[in-house]
């Protein structure tokens, strides 16, 4: 059927010649494809194959000075289903549901859910996970995780703070210590499929986590435990909303305790200590903010007579007073035009400077800070480190609110000369008063000691350099004779203990304002008085009934001495038998 | 006429098998993982496949023992009822993927398109070498290229890619019979106008251009993107057999249309160039044939194969490496398709049996 002429021929080769280049052109495109941009697309190929999944490090422990561990690691488990890989989705409701004490409902929604994973249920028990693992369900994932753990559940919860949900500190130590404490995540790559599944047999690459360091703090959970139980006490005897108690080194500022009672459980730190019902998202987190506050840091007060530690010692260092000036109190002081009150209406008469302190009078602070002059009280006030922080290592500290100085007169010099009409932190009247009686060196208080590995390698030393002079070791002794004949016979005869050489000051404020008649008392003392070991500071928040510092707060910090003092070492000299 | 019987092509027997082959295991590898995902049987695709690659065989296998002049009987009964099935595809058609294009035989599929692709080059064949005409050749073949028409708007309605193949096979059959190549050239130009014309009209067809320019800046472009990717981390050798990543449905469908990024992927550039090269052998094959034909009408048979082969494999080769824009064909004995497959291997059986009357 027809015949084949020359031209067809030909044409058979056109054909032929063009697809043959056509062809080769192409091989040169996958040529530049493939060797060219090879680079580009097996970069961006790798990358749209690879999941990077983060391996928790473990956090570090913090350790109190005898070597409990306050916070721990437990293990615990995520619990997720891969729906893709679910053979039996009832079965695997119905086995989850029940482990994981959930609702049918809410477990079938996930196993359902058309994702690549999803998470049941997050933090479950050890036990708990082993067991759903040993049921051995296709598409159900159990993944081992690291959880904060607290030994000592509510206790110091406020210094130790939590973590959240990525182990991350929220407050207290964990925030402040988070780089040390959190280590380094490490890291699986691992090539997964376009639906997210990891592929079996492709190698993964591992980079292994770096647990956290261990955190040594000063603060020993002994008498932490006394105090908190001391502070509850009174807490509940008094009816009062809350009771803080301090107690540190003076001489480097190591806190051996600090105990904001009504504490929180830090297992449980997110469930509210009041009934929040009926209560929105933001009133639910100021429940919680006001329950995780640490009142020693975080809240103002007016220190109150406490505060006459620090005049007295601007007025001794400055020469404007000596222990034997006679000063003469008829129940009040007149300040320019305004007569100003000594607590006893009576007055306390003829007195000494030292009686006046014991008396705790007024009017002698009163004169001592007028004799200083608002300048030079201003300047001591500076000096001492009133108007700054303390740098105590915990989140949140509160600053000072004090008159500026162009704005004080005579009256607010002598309102401030015995501790009202200005705010600090109870962390900063305890600090500055260690200053003062430690000889005179500002100190800055602190809970981190060292950090050390599980091995106990020492990584880093945390031990603040002594800061400067504030006052003469003449002042500082002087000051501590002084306090000491306060708690001998003086205001804070209720500290005393037999054989212990005790120094203190009481205080009764009266918070803001004035017309609610609440109060705040305050103790606050240190042992043995001539070469303090320990410095202690209680401050009880609206106490029902009788108020005096001198009355209620004493006894609480005579109770903790008397336990303290033996465990810290500190012998009764029998010498003192008031 | 038929007197001189000749041993059939054997270097096309063994490229063809060969092909087959290879398609089968690559298409194995490309699709375990939908088959596995989508039906819950690594080896579904494989399955079908090698039933119709059986019957494909065995389809060869008697086109091959066959006289092919036998079939000229054949070439306007087979057109009229490709348009047939193409019509009735468009009436009762499954569809698949938003298009109309099988027709269910029972627990069979079939693709009439693949059926028309044959039936048209058997149908020109047939109508060309028996014009008796001296000159005025033109107005006779356009006369003849003008009778396809209707199988290129009736397939084009719901499957653009093939009828632009078969007008494709028909325009390179009428080239070769046709001393003529200026008329080409002009048909050439105006074919590029109205592709022009035909892609500014609809503004999703413009879109098409500005996702091939730059496909990673497009949803659209996701197909071509990780075709691309998957090319592009083949390297040199390839990841080896089986070892494709992106074939784990990355690549949309990758036992399809974009099986040849797979195989770049797993094989490298010395596989795919390889293969390529294979084709480029078994299109010489066709041509030997096609020259040494006994007359006209095997000669054209053996073009029309050609054409088509060739056309499948540089448009397939040339949408998966992005050199133009994107649309869907398939690579002739990888890509997946029953109906393709068998038709393919008819097609090889024709070539063939043409390959037994040779001068």
């Amino acid at each position: 059927m027809g015949k084949i002429k020359t031209f067809h021929k030909k044409k058979i080769l056109v054909v032929f010649l063009l697809c043959f280049w056509t062809l080769a052109f192409l091989v040169g495109r996958l040529g530049y494809l493939m060797l060219g941009e090879s680079e580009y697309y097996s970069r961006k190929a790798r990358q749209l194959h690879e999941r990077e999944r983060d391996i928790k490090a473990a956090r570090g422990k913090i350790i109190d000075a005898c070597g409990n561990v306050l916070a721990a690691n437990k293990t615990v488990c995520t619990i997720s289903v891969i729906h893709s890989q679910i053979r039996e989705p009832e079965k695997v409701t119905e086995v989850l549901a029940g482990e994981l004490g959930l609702e049918k409902e809410e477990v079938k929604k996930r196993v359902e859910k058309r994702s690549s994973i999803e998470r049941v249920k997050t933090n479950v028990e050890k036990e708990v996970g082993d067991r759903i693992r040993e049921y051995g369900l296709a598409g159900v994932k159990v993944d081992e995780d690291f959880k904060r753990y607290y030994p000592y559940g509510s206790l110091a919860s406020k210094v130790l703070g939590f973590t959240g949900s990525d182990n991350q500190g929220i407050i207290g130590l964990e925030v402040k210590y988070e780089d040390v404490l959190m280590g380094k995540p490490g890291k699986i790559l691992t090539l997964t499929d376009a639906r997210g599944v990891e592929l079996p047999d492709a190698g993964e690459s591992r980079q292994e986590p770096e647990a956290g360091k261990n955190l040594h703090i000063s603060l020993d959970a002994n008498i932490q435990q006394y105090a908190q139980q001391a502070a509850c006490q009174v807490m509940e005897q008094k009816q009062a909303d809350a009771v803080s108690v301090l107690l540190m080194r003076p001489d480097n500022g190591e806190i051996l305790a600090m105990v904001n009672v009504p504490e929180f459980d830090l297992n449980d730190p997110f469930t509210p200590d009041r009934d929040t019902s009926g209560m929105g998202a933001k009133e639910k987190q100021d429940e919680l903010n006001r329950m995780w506050r640490n009142g020693c840091i975080n809240d103002t007060y007016e220190p109150g007579s406490t505060f006459k530690i620090i005049t007295a010692a601007a007025g001794l260092e400055e020469g404007v007073v000596s222990p034997e000036d006679r000063f003469s109190c008829p129940g009040f002081k007149i300040v320019e035009d305004r007569r100003i009150h000594c607590h006893k209406v009576t007055g306390h008469g003829a007195e000494n400077f030292v009686e006046g302190a014991m008396n705790s009078c007024n009017p002698v602070f009163i004169e001592v800070g007028l004799r200083l002059g608002i300048d030079r009280f201003v300047d001591y006030f500076n000096k001492f480190g009133l108007m700054g922080r303390t740098g105590v290592d915990l989140p949140g500290e509160a600053a000072t609110i004090m008159h500026k100085k162009e704005n004080m007169g005579q009256v607010e010099l002598a309102t401030v000369s015995f501790g009202q009409s200005f705010q600090i932190t109870p962390m900063q009247l305890i600090t500055t008063v260690s200053s003062i009686i430690n000889g005179g060196r500002r100190v800055t208080p602190h809970f981190g000691v060292e950090v050390r590995d599980d091995e106990g390698t020492l990584y880093k030393s945390l031990s603040c350099p002594q800061g400067e002079r504030i006052v003469s070791e003449k002042t500082s002794e002087t000051l501590r004779g002084i306090l000491e004949k306060v708690v001998d016979g003086g205001s804070g005869k209720n500290a005393f203990i037999e054989g212990y050489h005790i120094g203190g000051k009481t205080a009764t404020s009266e918070t803001l304002p004035r017309s609610a008649n609440k109060y705040i008392s305050s103790f606050l003392g240190f042992a043995p008085a001539q070469d303090p070991k320990v410095i202690g500071m209680v401050v009880i928040n609206n106490p029902q009934g009788v108020y005096y510092g001198g009355t209620i707060a004493a006894p609480v910090m005579k109770d903790i001495f008397a336990n303290i003092l033996p465990y810290l070492g500190v012998e009764r000299d029998g010498q003192n038998s008031g | 006429m038929g007197k001189t019987v000749r041993r059939l092509d054997y270097t096309l027997l063994i490229l063809v098998l060969f092909l087959v082959g290879f398609g089968l295991v690559t298409l194995y590898s490309t699709s375990a993982y939908n088959g596995l995902v989508k039906f819950g049987d690594s080896a579904y695709y494989l399955k079908k496949q090698f039933f119709a690659t059986i019957l494909g065989v065995g389809a060869m296998y008697l086109l091959s023992r066959a006289d092919y002049h036998m079939l000229a009987g054949l070439a306007v009964p087979g057109y009229l009822t490709s348009l047939v099935l193409s019509a009735l595809v468009l009436a009762v058609g499954d569809s698949y993927n938003g298009s109309k294009r099988w027709l269910a035989l029972g627990p069979l599929s079939f693709q009439p398109s693949e059926f028309a692709k044959l039936a048209v080059i058997l149908f020109l064949a047939c109508m060309v070498s028996r014009q008796k005409t001296k000159k005025n050749s033109i107005l006779a073949l356009g006369a003849v290229l003008g009778m396809v028409l209707p199988i290129v708007g009736l397939v084009g309605t719901n499957n653009l890619s093939t009828a632009v193949i078969i007008l494709g096979i028909a325009a390179i059959m009428g080239f070769v019979s046709s001393p003529k190549y200026l008329p080409f050239v002009w048909m050439g130009g105006g074919g590029i106008g109205f592709v022009a014309i035909f892609l500014s009209l609809e503004s999703y067809r413009l879109e098409r251009l500005a996702i091939w320019k730059n496909p990673e800046e497009y949803e659209k472009g996701f197909q071509t993107i990780q075709g691309l990717y998957a090319i592009g981390s083949g390297g040199l050798f390839g990841k080896g057999l089986g070892e494709s990543i992106q074939k784990l449905g990355f690549v949309p469908e990758a036992q399809n249309d974009m099986i040849f990024s797979i195989i770049c992927e797993e094989l490298g550039l010395v596989g795919a160039g390889l293969l390529i090269i294979v084709f480029a052998v078994l299109i010489w094959r066709f041509m030997v044939i096609a020259a040494h034909a006994e007359d006209l009408f095997g000669a054209l048979i053996a073009a029309g194969v050609m054409g088509h082969i060739a056309i499948q494999v540089i448009l397939n080769v040339a949408v998966v490496t992005n050199t133009i824009p994107n649309t869907g064909i398939t690579l002739p004995f990888i890509s997946y398709g029953g109906t393709s497959v068998l038709f393919l291997l008819s097609e090889m059986g024709l070539a063939l049996s043409v390959s037994r009357w040779q001068r």
